[in-house]
């Protein structure tokens, strides 16, 4: 009773959020099917992707605040590829500081093209963004996909369109090239990925307000459905804000142990260890599960995106229901490991 | 016994009493303006403000070096992409030493005169040091405290990391070896923007505009941060 009166609930509220969302996206928020509950992280064994993994989808992983080359960038790595072989991902975002340290060739050799060696070799490309710790020429090195460019976006398959960006120098140049892409996006799923979280309960930074003010209006105008980030160093899903889906992955090979604070936008969070997180993208359903690097499923579930909306001037919000299969708040982080 | 549990509490007393006041007086206090005589007499000729007559000086000298860095491109290897960063790496020395000959006499002060390394002080201070943040929208007290975060971050990443210690020197190779520390976003916003070829950083407690192509130094405002 409880569920049916939370499935109700739900798009109803998303829809009262929405006050300028079309009808049509209302109703398609109320006619949507749920999807189906993932288990529990606890009761996922080690290493099992429980992702769908459906043929001909759209799949990837996402690592952030990897480039240290230390014991822990290798052990993620290591757990990435082995989550791999069952689960083929196709590329990997990274959400930024790629190259901790000097920058030297062997930096490079240590802190990416070794750890990732044996993914590079299965011919996976890496998409990175430019965190605060990297050099801007890190874009003229071609395993990072970046086409020389501070901000880009891609196209890895059709139905889903990403946007990198250097949230360290959010400038107008950049906001206006943003928008411009933006308008010329078709109704694919719109996923931005930068370094620098604009909602985080991270007591070491927080959410970058700033950042926030630039960009938000941005994302719900032209429909960005998710915003992956780093910067924080542990997982954090924070709960959809204005219908879009914000996941921060800054733990894969850093870590600052107990560093979540309580905050009411948070969905679920773990900073007890290493992360990454793998994703599935499936019509109009995004399916994500993030690991430690011993293969834990510390979070996992869905959003659904509702309708395939064309970006027009006049809405300001995008059709986006989550449906986290296990979207309950992990407990403190003194608790949990 | 009595006189001294007194005196111990007075000591106490006095000990936090006296913190906040303490605090306060250590935290230093906002940079006065410096603006030259010069720029004044010409602020009253054009009845123009003398803050912007500075920040135009600045950009008109970052222009100037933009000039040189545009020409000495012309001749030097094209950043491109490459699988091997040593290649970068050779593209931003051939660049730094064409520019390093362009601008053989460069000092420092040359961009950042004494007036605009003021007006650079003071544009820092509210998010770094002052009381209160201007142009971001988080409140001032968490606003300073992610700035003191990023760059107490910088330092443990630098004794982590190691490498050669930064020069600062115009013209000087930044040690590829050596982290860069990064610039807090809201540092970023109050200082005025720089064209794509160049970057801020902060050293320590200094700032440098490094030329990311290039990878050299090519001004530095020392004690930015007092």
């Amino acid at each position: 009773m409880r569920r049916v009166f939370l499935f109700v609930l739900i798009p109803v509220a998303v829809a009262c959020a929405m006050p300028e969302a079309s009808v049509t996206a209302q109703t398609q928020v109320a006619a949507q099917t749920p999807v189906a509950a993932a288990p529990a992280p606890q009761s996922v064994p080690a290493g099992k992707v429980i992702l769908p993994n459906k043929a001909g989808s759209i799949k990837f992983a996402v690592i952030g605040d990897t480039g240290t080359g230390d014991k822990h960038q290798l052990a993620v790595a290591k757990q990435l590829a082995a989550t791999r072989s069952q689960f083929p991902f196709e590329f990997v975002i990274m959400v930024g500081d790629n190259i901790y340290g000097g920058n030297s060739s062997k930096d490079f050799e240590n802190k990416f093209s070794t750890p990732y060696k044996p993914l590079l070799d299965g011919g996976i490309k890496f998409y990175a963004a430019l965190g605060n710790h990297d050099d801007p020429s890190e874009r003229f090195y071609k395993p990072f996909n970046m086409n020389g460019e501070r901000y880009y976006s891609f196209k890895p398959a059709d139905g889903v369109r990403f946007y990198a960006l250097d949230s360290t120098y959010m400038d107008d140049k950049q906001l206006k090239w943003f928008e411009d892409q933006l308008k010329m996006s078709g109704s694919e799923w719109k996923i931005a990925f930068f370094h620098h979280p604009p909602y985080s309960s991270g007591e070491t930074h927080g959410s970058d307000e700033t950042l926030r003010t630039q960009l938000e209006p941005l994302f719900v105008k032209y429909g960005i459905n998710v915003v992956l980030t780093g910067h924080e160093h542990f997982y954090e899903r924070i709960k959809p804000q204005k219908g879009i889906a914000y996941f921060i992955t800054g733990s894969s090979a850093k870590l600052r142990e107990g560093n979540i604070k309580p905050a009411d936008f948070e969905a679920a969070g773990f900073d007890t260890g290493y992360t990454f997180m793998v994703v599935e993208i499936i019509g109009d359903d995004m399916y994500y599960q993030a690991m430690t690097d011993g293969g834990k499923t510390v979070d996992s579930g869905s959003v659904h995106r509702v309708g395939k909306v064309e970006p027009t001037p006049n809405r300001t919000a995008q059709p986006i229901v989550p449906t986290t299969g296990n979207g309950k708040k992990l407990p403190p982080a003194g608790d949990r490991k | 016994m009595k006189v001294i549990r007194s005196i111990g509490a007075l000591a106490l007393l006095c000990a936090t009493g006296a913190a906040p006041a303490l605090a306060q007086q250590a935290a230093p206090k906002p940079p006065k303006p410096q603006i030259s005589e010069t720029t004044k007499q010409k602020a009253a000729e054009e009845n123009a403000n003398p803050d912007a007559l500075v920040l135009a000086d600045f950009q008109k000298r970052v222009d100037a070096y933009l000039a040189i860095h545009k020409e000495a491109a012309k001749d030097a290897p094209a950043l491109k992409e490459t699988n091997d960063p040593a290649q970068i790496k050779h593209a931003q020395e051939s660049l730094g030493a064409k520019i390093r000959a362009a601008r053989a006499n460069a000092k420092q002060g040359d961009i950042m005169t004494p007036e605009i390394r003021n007006k650079f002080r003071r544009l820092m201070y509210p998010v770094v040091q002052g009381p209160s943040a201007q142009g971001t929208s988080g409140s001032a007290k968490a606003v300073k405290a992610d700035v003191k975060d990023e760059l107490k971050e910088n330092s443990e990443e630098r004794k982590e990391e190691g490498g050669k210690p930064v020069v600062l020197k115009v013209n000087a190779t930044y040690p590829p070896d050596t982290p860069l520390p990064s610039t807090p976003p809201q540092v970023l916003m109050n200082l005025p923007k720089l064209p794509e070829q160049l970057e801020y950083r902060i050293v320590g407690k200094n700032l440098i505009i490094r030329d990311i192509d290039a990878n050299i130094i090519v001004d530095f405002v020392p004690n930015a941060i007092q």
